[in-house]
């Protein structure tokens, strides 16, 4: 990985960063992992730079610490010790060159399609006029073949089509870097693999960088160009970084014939084997 | 059986029938004696009701009026003093409900005055207004606006926090995420404390007007001295109906607020 050490290239560079909860939820108490201080490490002495327009995907045991990994790159949260850069500034909060999805949507019930995406486009430029934030927020929804759908509150709404417009809502203020929590996570096996594609299409056409969490071997597989490891927590850090042949197209027989492709495959099911049963046996 | 297991038609119908079934046994127990001597019947009852509302508006001075007029001057303060606790309470509550100091600061004035009788509100509003009308309005304000004040900032305690992280990521500032955010997701809250507000404005003016000179409770309190059962039974009914008209008023507006979250 040679580029990874030319510090001028990386969009986004998270150097030494540590999380430590202070206030845990009542469940952890009786979990491993509290340190004298009382506080629960979570993340310890993560480093690693993301390129500008790579697909980045964050795989790793559930509650290693990936969503916490990336409210810090998103802003939401504060890194204990560390720091995050982003284009070499030092991230203090969130920012419209960031556009987080999360999970569940989170879409305003109260707001249509349309109105969701308009809310993000007027919060980025408080300056913009209605007409031209309701023109951008057509746009972006068109993109995600939303235009039928535009007048639909979410409660009208499929899983994938309310995932749409979260995807066109953090489009929407022009990010530099879209940060995916498991975003395909609630979806239906026909419905994910759709909307893989699309978001593959997406990050061709606007050239962005994407930092996606998964929990799935194959969608890491079917879309990154370089795949990040974590061990499990507590004190999770990054243990492999791993680069995928840079082919695209890739199709899905692909990852599932290729040699390279499976070599990765087989990488990613060990580790992730041994990450779980150490939590298991912990 | 359940609810749904008869029909709405149905249900309308079978409700129609228990109300005729009751005025019923109300004229025979009234006839017969066994509700008192010259306790009125249902039928005299809502031959008076026909008489009042045939013209409800009328004035011939202050001891005089009109059910209509009393009920009017009834609802002008209700409305006043109910408009004003949902002023104060709404934005008290979203405070109260973002702002640990002003929860804190707050939360004993509101669990020891909520409990008290709105009646006892009376007196510090007459010595304080020297006016009837501005006391009825006050009463109504302060025993009306702690539903409202309540469960507003229930709601903002009780947000689904995935909202303000989405507002947050956006690079919303506080302030629009309150008045964005916040307030749109509260309020269900909001308009579920302000059906409690009416139904307890609705119930002390009624009370507080006895005092008052005006208005349907003072009808009552007069037609008590007139010792005119059947018009006290007559203000009964078109204050219950009139009851019935503001609470589906808000809940009218709680169905448009229903977001199914
Ligand atoms: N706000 C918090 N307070 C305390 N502990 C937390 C908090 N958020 C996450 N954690 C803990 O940190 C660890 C990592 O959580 P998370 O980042 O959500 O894991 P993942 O997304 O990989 O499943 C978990 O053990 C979790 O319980
Ligand atoms: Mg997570």
């Amino acid at each position: 990985m040679p580029a990874n050490n030319d510090y001028r290239e990386a969009q986004l560079s998270i150097e030494s960063v540590g999380k430590v909860f202070t206030s845990e939820p009542g469940l952890l108490r009786s979990l491993s992992g509290r340190r004298a201080s009382g506080g629960y490490v979570a993340l310890e002495d993560v480093n690693l730079r993301i390129e500008e327009n790579t697909f980045v995907s964050i795989i790793g045991p559930s509650g290693c610490g990936k969503s916490t990994l990336l409210n810090l790159m998103a802003g939401l949260d504060e890194p204990s010790s560390g720091q995050i850069l982003m284009d070499g500034l030092r991230i203090r909060g969130p920012g419209p060159d960031r556009g987080v999805v999360f999970q569940n949507y989170v879409l305003m019930p109260w707001l249509t399609a349309l109105e969701n995406v308009i809310y993000a486009i007027e919060t980025a430029q408080p300056s913009i006029s209605k007409g031209s934030a309701k023109e951008q927020a057509r746009e972006y929804l068109s993109m995600v073949d939303l235009d039928k759908a535009m007048g639909r509150y979410p409660r009208e709404m499929s899983g994938g089509m309310k995932q749409r417009v979260a995807i066109a809502r953090a489009l929407s203020i022009k990010p530099k870097i879209l940060l995916m929590d498991e975003p395909f996570g609630a979806l239906d096996a026909l419905t994910r693999g759709y909307l893989q594609e699309e978001v593959l299409q997406l990050w061709e056409n606007h050239r962005v960088t994407v930092v996606l969490v998964t929990h799935s071997i194959d969608e890491a597989l079917l879309l990154s160009d370089q795949i990040v490891l974590m061990s499990s927590g507590p004190n999770a850090r990054i243990s492999d970084l791993i680069d995928l042949p840079r082919i695209r197209p890739r199709k899905r027989n692909m990852i599932e014939t290729h040699p390279d492709f499976l070599a990765v495959k087989q990488r990613l099911e060990d580790h992730l084997f041994r990450e779980t049963r150490a939590i298991e046996e912990k | 059986m359940t609810k749904s297991s008869l029909s709405k038609p149905m249900g309308l119908l079978v409700s129609i029938v228990s109300v005729v079934i009751a005025l019923v046994v109300w004229q025979i127990l009234a006839k017969q004696g066994l509700l008192g001597k010259n306790f009125p019947g249902s039928l005299e009852t809502l031959k008076e009701l026909q008489w009042w509302l045939s013209d409800p508006f009328f004035n011939n001075g202050p001891n005089d009026l009109g059910i209509g007029t009393n009920l009017l001057i009834s609802l002008r303060r209700v409305m006043i003093g109910y408009s004003l606790s949902i002023v104060v309470a709404v934005p008290l509550g979203l405070l109260i409900g973002v702002s640990r100091l002003a929860s804190s600061s707050a939360n004993p004035f509101i669990q020891l005055l909520k409990p008290v009788s709105p009646l006892a509100w009376l007196p510090i509003g007459l010595f304080v207004f020297r006016d009837s009308e501005l006391t009825g309005i006050f009463v109504i304000f302060i025993s009306s606006v702690w539903p409202t004040l309540i469960s507003t900032s229930f709601g903002v305690q009780t947000i689904n926090p995935d909202y303000l992280r989405v507002s947050r990521s956006l690079g919303a500032s506080q302030l629009r995420t309150i008045t964005k955010v916040v307030l749109p997701a509260v309020m269900p809250n909001i308009l579920a404390g302000m059906r409690i507000s009416m139904g307890i404005a609705w119930l002390v003016i009624v009370a507080a007007e006895m005092l008052l000179g005006s208005g349907i409770g003072y009808f009552i309190w007069n037609e008590w001295n007139n010792l005119s059962l059947p018009n006290i039974f007559v203000a009964i009914i078109v204050i219950g109906l009139t009851g019935i008209l503001l609470d589906q008023l808000i809940g009218a507006l709680q169905k448009r607020f229903d977001y199914q979250l």
